[in-house]
């Protein structure tokens, strides 16, 4: 022990000094001299089954490329906000691929010269912007630039029960007007007005914007849009369904639910009739919804004025760091892992979308009536990914912190994106003093 | 005791015992009762790991039901548990090692020998805990880039051999209570600073010690943000990071995740209930000193 | 306040030795060589300060003058990131937020924790058990003990409010819909704060186990009564503990982040927005290093000023053994 110790008392300083010395040299991750191939580091974001997944594939990668060797690392962290990969791209420590980054995040890093521009690889392996989902292409460009590459392609819909459905003689909405009574249809209330069931409250004022016309940002001209009158007209639906429905309620009813996608989540349980979700569910139908659960989809419902078969798109991103050592083999390493073939090994494995063209319509995938439906709606024009631009994660707070202002404690919605706009516009600018790109 | 007043006269012997009693009884049914506030986590996270995924968020299934122990067996191969577990011990240890060897040696500078500039030094050992480390983060990664340290233990285990703020104060805290004269009668016998550092003041805060020993031992075990900013490969994983391996994007595996928690968790709760002895011990020394 | 010359001190042989008369000559030798032994034990620290807090320190300091995304090179601004801080209706929320942390979280845990830590001093049969229940809430994983708690806390199906409708029914009203509730949140997250102060308990632990068992005894032939003994005998002799709870619990306060963030994410309606967390934000949401580095020097200037006058106040209330050694 410790405080036994009889030693003399010079050795037991030099003891300690020693002992100092010694955490200094403790082997550290050795970097030997490398003969052979050439080592990249790739991190992913994914992790449990979809990480299996890729380390199945790197290895087959390995196996049929002699001259490089991907070192394959999950960095995901259960809170999603990547911060390791924040502070290795800020302490230029990075690896040599990354898919650990969203594409809401992906404008930001390029502007800020972290991350390296793919126009030249792309040219140089012969791939074209239209092999890919128009909207996938559209979200990877910044400033004339394509900075990275997405594994894959979701668009959200609407899943309903329909059990429920046909119980109270209900058809799919094809508008939402339609949509307002059926939800209208499907709510049960106590006496005291507590909530027992309903349809859906709709929420994500970032989304519904688009539905309803709107739009939050232009490239071009690089204007923010966050009082586009479709914006107003959303926040204010949002807002009115809050009030008319005591949202106050119907969000005490939904935190008894625990999770949507468990076996006692509302969805399977016949207490929450709609769901706004992408082609993943499917998973969670096989392992939690009863035997003989029966359901359906159709897109978000629009007003007269808006826009169907609408969605917008988020997915993790492909990048090669400014950083990265190995630009050229970590480029033949992404080339590969996004060829049509990989990618469709992979989109299946994982159940969703491609955002290639030929693999989105391959028959494996379109053999899935979920993920037919998805590829339907991400590839049509009415699918938004991330604004190109910088401050994007800043925005979308804003956004949410509006909505949430809106449908609890009121406000005039114009006025409340009004001050959204002021606040990014500054942002923005702010942002832009240290542009790169 | 001159303060201590002389309010009731002694109380008869029998009313005494009877009332010792009543108190040995109200004592035990309000840890029983507390118990049970504090116990039920580590109830709800056992019967968890325990339960199919069916029945995880059923509020009304209060034990699993079948009882499912293939989900150890598939928490315990899923990832290199073996593995994990020797990383995670050899960073545990060193850092129990360092922290309790530099701090204490801190804490006697401040709290044992009066020095010029000490109690203005002790505020600026406080002061850097003051400062939220999220903006610290980046220049800290800095550093051990500088060093070629990314990577490896080094950026985990190096710090703690410079004494922590938060252990030093304590250390301090608890040698400033040894009376004095102990101190002073070895400095009259010509023994050194390092000699009643050694032989005095270390035996006398045994439960001083094991607290920072135990404290630095959990928080090595259970840190996430540290392994994961600095080890950057998978065979130098501790298990909080191989814990998230069982999370994916879309929902969590929550019976695997928490059968995983729970091997975690034994660990920590046996080397606390062990530990917790040398508290007891703690006892009977002070009663020789006393 | 209790003699220096307590039993403890009295019992021990060393102590015993009567103290010679200090020689004057040796002032200032003694003086010396205490200052050279005083840094030498020291002299971890101030390495490691030197090496690894030091340049992180005056980094971020510089950050705070700057416009800094953390990615590219710092561009020197002034003090505009104060101004702004200063303006932005979210500091003041945030602040208020913290401070209701530190000024009703922080005591009645204190408080709690003594409480226990007195109830798991006591020398019963299986105190070894209870020890390490209590102790559970530490030791769990973060992320069990918050879905727990959300289950806890769920406004219709939680165990709190089953138990609480009665006495609500009583007077017409519903049980609050706690982390759903702007007013309700904070206490909510007090409530938890009680619940895992498991760490001040041992803290407390081991400094009653410092108590010489002879003071009670005395204090015992003396006839006082158990708050008595508590008020005159317990709570001088761990008042450095004490001590040292309040101030790292005034420190960890300032900078309450965790359960927000893995729980409440700031909402609803930012009632549980603190300080730390808008920092986080700031700092890994809206790539504003420079600004969060403001945020944590303006943090940091308020916490030390708390801490210090904390401290001016201790010589009245805190007792060291080892007289102002």
């Amino acid at each position: 022990m410790l405080y036994n110790n009889t030693m003399p008392k010079r050795r037991k300083w030099f003891s300690l000094l020693a002992a100092g010395a010694v955490a200094f040299l403790l082997p550290g991750c050795g970097r030997q001299a490398k003969s052979g191939p050439t080592e990249i580091v790739y991190w992913t974001g994914w992790s449990g089954f979809e990480l299996e997944l890729q380390h199945k594939m790197v290895d087959e990668f390995n196996r049929t490329h002699p001259n490089i060797h991907v070192r394959i690392l999950s960095v995901f962290n259960a809170t999603g906000d990547n911060q390791k990969v924040h502070i290795a791209m800020a302490g230029g420590d990075t690896p040599d691929v990354c898919s650990a980054v969203w594409t809401n995040e992906l404008a930001g890093y390029a502007m800020r010269g972290a991350l390296s521009p793919l126009d030249d690889f792309l040219k140089a392996s012969g791939r074209r912007p239209d092999e890919f989902v128009p909207g996938a292409w559209d979200m990877l460009q910044y400033h004339g630039h394509t900075w990275g590459l997405v594994g894959t392609l979701t668009a959200n819909f609407i899943v309903y029960n329909k059990d429920s459905f046909e119980q109270k003689g209900l058809r799919p909405p094809t508008n939402l007007a339609e949509w307002e009574a059926v939800n209208t249809a499907l709510t049960e209330r106590t006496p005291g007005g507590s909530y027992k069931a309903y349809g859906m409250r709709p929420s994500s004022l970032m989304d519904w914007a688009y539905v309803f016309g709107g739009h939050w940002y232009e490239p071009k001209t690089g204007k923010v849009t966050a009082t586009d009158p479709g914006n107003v007209r959303a926040l204010k639906f949002l807002q009115d369904f809050a009030k008319k429905n005591d949202i106050r309620r119907m969000e005490v009813f939904e935190s008894t639910f625990g999770s949507n996608q468990t076996p006692s989540g509302p969805f399977f349980t016949g207490k929450q009739s709609m769901q706004a979700t992408g082609p993943w569910i499917e998973q969670f139908i096989e392992r939690y919804a009863p035997k003989n659960f029966r359901y359906g989809w159709f897109p978000y419902p629009a007003p007269p004025d808006g826009r169907p078969l609408c969605t917008t798109l988020n997915s993790s991103c492909f990048v090669i760091p400014a950083a990265s050592k190995h630009k050229k083999e970590a480029w033949t390493f992404l080339n590969w892992f996004l060829s049509p073939k990989q990618n469709e090994q992979f989109c299946l494995g994982i159940d969703n979308g491609s955002p290639l063209k030929a693999v989105a319509a391959s028959p494996a995938l379109q053999k899935d009536p979920l993920l037919k439906y998805s590829a339907l709606i991400a590839g049509g024009k009415n699918a938004f990914g991330p604004p190109q631009m910088p401050i994007w994660p800043t925005y979308l707070a804003e956004i949410q912190r509006a909505e949430d202002k809106a449908t609890h404690s009121g406000g005039d919605p114009y006025t409340l994106l009004l001050a959204v706009q002021k606040k990014v516009e500054k942002a923005l600018r702010d942002a832009q003093r240290e542009a790169v790109y | 005791m001159t303060a201590v007043e002389k309010a009731a006269g002694a109380a008869p012997m029998k009313s005494r015992r009877s009332a010792d009693r009543i108190r040995l009884v109200v004592t035990h049914l309000s840890l029983m009762a507390l118990a049970v506030v504090f116990v039920a986590p580590f109830y709800w996270m056992v019967s968890t790991s325990l339960k199919q995924d069916r029945q995880i968020f059923d509020p009304a299934s209060w034990y699993p039901n079948p009882v499912m122990w293939a989900n150890y067996k598939h928490a315990l191969t899923y990832i290199p548990f073996l593995r994990y577990t020797e990383n995670t011990l050899l960073i545990c240890a060193v850092s129990m090692f360092g922290t309790v060897l530099s701090c204490s040696l801190v804490a006697y500078s401040f709290g044992r020998i009066q020095w010029k500039g000490r109690d203005a030094l002790f505020v600026l050992v406080l002061a850097t805990l003051m400062l939220p480390g999220q903006v610290t983060m980046i220049p800290v990664f800095l550093i051990f880039k500088w060093l070629g340290w990314i990577g490896s233990y080094k950026p985990l285990l190096v710090p703690t051999f410079f004494g922590s703020a938060f252990y030093v104060f304590l250390l301090r805290q608890f040698f400033r209570s040894i009376p004095a004269e102990l101190s002073e009668s070895a400095r009259m016998d010509g023994a050194t600073e390092g000699g009643i550092y050694a032989r005095i003041i270390m035996p006398l805060s045994k439960p001083a010690l094991a607290t920072v020993a135990l404290f630095t031992f959990i928080g090595a075990w259970t840190d996430f943000m540290g392994p994961l900013l600095f080890i950057n490969d998978p065979n130098k994983y501790t298990l909080s990071l191989g814990l998230q391996q069982f999370v994916s994007q879309h929902g969590a595996e929550w019976s695997m995740l928490m059968a995983a928690s729970t091997v975690m968790a034994l660990p920590i709760i046996v080397l606390y209930f062990l530990a917790q002895r040398t508290f007891v011990e703690g006892i009977t020394l002070t009663g020789i000193k006393g | 306040m209790l003699d220096t010359d307590t039993p403890r001190a009295g019992a021990s042989p060393a102590a015993r030795i009567p103290n010679p008369p200090v020689k004057r000559k040796g002032q200032g030798n003694m003086a010396r060589r205490n200052l050279r032994n005083g840094l030498l034990f020291a002299s971890p620290w101030i390495v490691g300060f030197v090496c690894f807090t030091l340049y992180p320190l005056v980094a971020s300091m510089y950050y705070s003058l700057c416009a800094f995304s953390g990615l590219n090179h710092p561009v020197f601004i002034g003090l505009e990131n104060y101004r702004q801080i200063i303006s932005d209706e979210l500091f003041t929320k945030s602040l208020g937020n913290t401070m209701y942390m530190v000024i009703v979280g922080l005591p009645l845990s204190l408080i709690a924790a003594l409480a226990l830590a007195m109830l798991l001093n006591q020398k019963v049969r299986g105190i070894s058990v209870y020890r390490t229940i209590y102790y559970l809430p530490s030791l769990v994983p973060a992320v069990a003990s918050a879905i727990l708690w959300m289950w806890l806390l769920n406004p219709e199906i939680g165990l709190i409010n089953r138990l609480l409708a009665p006495a609500f029914a009583a007077f017409h009203s519903a049980p609050p819909a706690w982390l759903g509730d702007p007013h309700w949140a904070k206490p909510a997250l007090v409530m938890m704060g009680v619940w895992g102060a498991g760490g001040s308990v041992i803290i407390y632990l081991a400094g009653l186990q410092d108590v010489p068992t002879s003071l009670y005894e005395a204090a015992d032939l003396d006839g006082a009564t158990a708050w008595a003994k508590f008020r005159n005998v317990t709570v001088p002799m761990i008042s450095p503990i004490i001590f040292f709870n309040l101030i790292m619990g005034i420190i960890g306060t300032f900078q309450y982040f965790t359960q927000a963030f893995v729980m409440t994410q700031g909402g609803p309606q930012d009632a549980t927005m603190f300080y730390a967390l808008r920092l986080f934000n700031s700092a890994f949401i809206d790539w504003k290093m420079g600004y969060a580095s403001a945020m944590a020097w303006i943090l940091f200037a308020i916490t030390l000023v708390c801490t210090i006058v904390v401290m001016k106040t201790s010589g009245r209330w805190v007792y060291y053994g080892g007289g102002d050694e």
